[in-house]
């Protein structure tokens, strides 16, 4: 009996570290619960990427269901996502940029605000335009209320300005119908019985 | 010697030129996309406050890169992150204040000091339990069992003999 104990012992060890360590190998260190969700867009007031003169407010999400993408032009894997994104704002999605600018990068200098504002046409005009129009976050506090780490990041607000998902990383169809389509659905459902009602 | 010559005239010539193309590309009359002053340039008039300061710096984490802290990190979320404590301490808040602002925010991540609750209670029990455990293995663990006696060793030791003569 207790020849078998000492058998078994190290052998139910070794497999409950083998079951750790193999789950760790499948684990998205970057993957964190967003601090977002469910919760009101953060209350803003930014001028237009395009046209100062133009400010936008939490205004724009109402009656609406709208996609809110973080991204800059020296973002790439952006540029990666612009494609898709231009084809689901095709499909009739309603697509408003948050510009998020990396301004403090040594690499990239100082800019002028017309400057930036070609490289935007620019690199639209290449990957696809899916925006309705860019607000320009120009200290980025907005994108730490919202608890953004970088671009690109994805949030889906509902007709009431509420916050129902959050992604870190490039929106790609796989994303799109597992983590967004789900809510989407839920979201016009709602929209449809209110109209109803 | 000459060509060395020749050659920095050339390099001489060649970063004047890309001042020239920069100085076209960025007249200064023009308005730029984010002030001057903006410069990470925090100064305090309390030197309490700039202590407080750097002990947020090191305890706030960075939520873009793993295991650093937004004193430490480069990350553009790390600049602005050092900008609002700044400015959240400006504007009166306490280190406590600023602290919840952030996990609003970024959650119990971005603090380095995780804050006790029914999952993370075990960081501070499992150490206490195994010393405990091991503390009463020690204790309680069973003697090996006694030799015989010496005067048992005797005897058989004087019965082998007895067999000898």
């Amino acid at each position: 009996m207790k020849r078998l104990l000492w058998f078994l012992l190290p052998l139910f060890l070794f497999l409950l570290v083998t079951v750790f360590l193999f789950k760790g190998l499948y684990s998205d260190p970057h993957e964190r619960d967003s601090m977002a969700l469910e919760r009101h867009f953060p209350p803003f007031k930014l001028p237009d990427l395009m046209d100062d003169q133009i400010s936008h407010t939490n205004d724009i999400f109402d009656g609406q269901m709208t996609l809110v993408n973080v991204w800059g032009v020296w973002c790439i894997t952006c540029a990666v996502e612009l494609p898709y994104l231009t084809q689901l704002s095709e499909e009739g999605y309603r697509f408003v940029g948050l510009y998020y600018d990396q301004d403090l990068d040594p690499d990239f200098g100082e800019k002028t605000i017309s400057r930036v504002r070609t490289e935007v046409v620019d690199m639209l005009g290449r990957f696809g335009d899916p925006f309705e129009f860019n607000i320009f976050d120009v200290y980025r506090d907005t994108s730490l209320d919202l608890g953004v780490t970088g671009a690109p990041e994805t949030f889906l607000v509902d007709h009431k300005g509420v916050i129902r998902v959050h992604h870190l990383g490039d929106v790609n169809e796989r994303v799109w119908n597992g983590k967004f389509l789900p809510i989407v659905k839920t979201i016009e459902n709602e929209l449809a019985e209110e109209r109803i009602n | 010697m000459n060509t060395l010559l020749v050659k920095s005239l050339f390099l001489l010539a060649w970063f004047y030129f890309i001042g020239l193309v920069n100085a076209q590309e960025m007249p200064p009359s023009e308005q730029r996309a984010v002030p001057k002053d903006y410069a990470e340039n925090y100064a305090f008039t309390d030197p309490e406050e700039r202590k407080v300061f750097l002990k947020l710096t090191k305890e706030l984490r960075c939520p873009k890169c793993q295991n650093q802290n937004i004193a430490d990190s480069d990350a553009m979320i790390a600049h602005d992150m050092r900008r609002k404590v700044y400015e959240l301490m400006q504007e009166g808040n306490n280190e406590k204040q600023v602290i919840d602002f952030m996990k609003v925010r970024y959650g119990d991540f971005v603090h380095y000091q995780p804050p006790v609750t029914g999952a993370t209670i075990w960081l501070w029990l499992v150490p206490i339990l195994f010393v405990l455990g091991m503390m009463t293995l020690f204790i309680f663990r069973r003697k090996p069992p006694q030799d015989i006696s010496m005067d048992e060793k005797l005897a058989k030791a004087d019965e082998i003999l007895n067999k000898i003569d």
